[in-house]
């Protein structure tokens, strides 16, 4: 109480909130939960926007048609200046709205669909055998992000797209430069503007290919026949690479690390490798990667927990704070992979979840159980206190040296 | 009781969450992903399994009906 006897209004939240723990989402998750489920942050810029904590109203909000994805919507909410930069003028259909969006994304879902990314599995098996053989053909220590994190969807996408091995390097070092929030907004849109002019060659030297894979496939299907124009193509083969790759390295870095914090857990997976697709969704929940995911803006009027959100308005629904939500994940802070997590919504929810996760669940099922199966002793070379943790667009750690 | 399956798939983004979680119940199209139901009536014993597909689907596709048995 004031002096006056009025109670003062709480100060607004900046937001995004800066993490306590490495691992964990920021604590105002929880207490805005609890005290004010569907709030009005401020953003870097100092416009406002409406924040949701509940999973329920996040799965709500994700799923209303009248929440754009539309970057070049006038007021669209960013996390700051870098992510306003290379968010602001993409035209690829994570950023459309339906029915655009739909049309674009159903161009490519046959090929991401479950049954066909499961036989890549025998490949990824061998893919990920010889990269254990080389680490442990070696002294130790090694840097996990570098040996095994980095390169096993490096080599998927490059496999997919059917491009060059040994191009895979500059992809590495550009969607890392691109995706960053921590370098000036220049670097990383020279960074985008690299990866988009490599795929505008590979696009000219494929205009004639009669071959099978799927650049091909887009330029004699879509291309040619004037359903997508060139840069639309250029745009979406670079979301391919860019929603597939840091997003993928990232889990299989963290979620090592997180076994490695969890011996426990460890030791229930190993005792009963059944648990596997399991713990890789308890995991995808717990660390939900996509941190800086569902940024919207309202493109109509709202109704959300009492709160009447107009036009206009941005809305951050955090999928960090529903995967956090008590009501559905009972003591989502602790690491469990018995718990059944398969609701969680690191992949989003809505027409724009992960076209890839199917893809993604067989590439970490692959990995997590080769590594743990080879390494059950795998540990930290180095003092946990020691990691750097990076903050893109997507959360990662910068390097994790191991022993075993 | 009985319980069906019915799937909108005009609304299906093909993310293949159901295909995944009831593999037995719901597959995928080899041309363009979206949902292919493989049977829309529901064995006893696999209610969890189906309604768990449901609540999974990013887009509410998927609607699993109970309906009291016709006598
Ligand atoms: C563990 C790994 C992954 C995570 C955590 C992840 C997370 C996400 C999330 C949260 C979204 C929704 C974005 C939004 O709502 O604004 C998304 C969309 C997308 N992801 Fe992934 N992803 C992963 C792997 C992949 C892979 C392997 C690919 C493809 C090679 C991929 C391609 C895409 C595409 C194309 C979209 C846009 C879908 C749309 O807008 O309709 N992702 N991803
Ligand atoms: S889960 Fe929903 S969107 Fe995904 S394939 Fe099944 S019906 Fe389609």
């Amino acid at each position: 109480m004031t002096p006056t006897g009025q109670t003062e209004a709480p100060a607004i939240k900046r937001y995004p909130f800066t993490r306590t723990s490495p691992l964990a989402p920021a604590p105002e998750f929880d207490e805005l939960r609890t005290n004010d489920p569907v709030t009005q942050v401020e953003l870097w810029n100092g416009n406002r926007a409406w924040l949701a904590t509940r999973y329920e109203d996040i799965r709500a909000l994700l799923h209303n048609p009248n929440l754009s994805s539309d970057t070049m919507r006038e007021g669209f909410p960013q996390a700051n200046a870098t992510a306003a930069s290379f968010r602001g003028g993409q035209r690829v259909f994570a950023r459309m709205d339906p029915p655009q969006h739909d049309e674009h994304r159903l161009m490519l879902t046959a090929d991401f669909m479950v049954r066909h990314v499961r036989e890549l599995r025998p490949y990824l098996d061998e893919l990920i055998d010889n990269f254990l053989d080389d680490m442990q053909a070696s002294e130790g220590p090694v840097d996990l992000v570098k040996v095994l994190a980095q390169p096993v969807p490096a080599n998927i996408i490059t496999r997919l797209l059917d491009l060059p091995p040994e191009d895979s390097e500059f992809f590495l070092e550009r969607v890392n430069t691109w995706m960053s929030l921590e370098v000036e907004p220049a670097v990383s849109a020279q960074a985008g503007a690299d990866s988009l002019a490599y795929f505008d060659r590979l696009i000219t030297s494929r205009l004639e290919s009669t071959a099978d894979d799927l650049v091909s496939r887009l330029i004699r299907e879509r291309l040619l026949t004037g359903q997508l124009s060139r840069a639309e193509l250029q745009h979406m083969l670079g979301l391919i690479l860019v929603g597939g790759f840091d997003t993928t390295a990232n889990m299989i870095a963290l979620g090592t690390l997180t076994f490695i914090q969890h011996p426990d857990q460890l030791q229930v997976l190993l005792d009963d490798p059944s648990l596997l697709p399991n713990a890789v969704e308890e995991l995808l929940r717990y660390l939900t990667v996509a941190h800086h995911v569902a940024y919207r803006i309202a493109a109509g009027p709202i109704e959300i927990a009492g709160r009447s959100i107009r036009e206009g308005d941005g809305v951050i629904a955090p999928l960090m704070a529903a995967n956090y939500d008590p009501e559905v994940f009972p003591s989502p802070h602790t690491f469990d992979i018995q718990r059944d997590a398969r609701g969680h919504l690191a992949f989003g929810y809505g027409v724009h979840q992960c076209l890839g996760q199917a893809l993604a669940r067989v590439e970490l099922q692959a990995v997590f159980g080769k590594l743990f199966q080879r390494l059950p002793n795998i540990r930290l070379a180095v003092p946990e206190n020691e990691l750097r943790f990076k903050d893109s667009l997507i959360y990662g750690v910068v390097a994790l040296p191991v022993t075993w | 009781m009985s319980v069906k399956i019915e799937v909108m798939r005009e609304r299906c983004m093909g993310a293949g969450n159901c295909a995944e979680v009831s593999p037995d119940y719901f597959d995928q199209d080899s041309i363009d992903g979206t949902v292919v139901l493989l049977r829309s009536d529901v064995e006893p014993g696999d209610e969890h399994e189906v309604e768990t597909a449901a609540d999974v689907c990013p887009v509410a596709a998927i609607l699993v009906k109970k309906t009291a048995a016709s006598v």
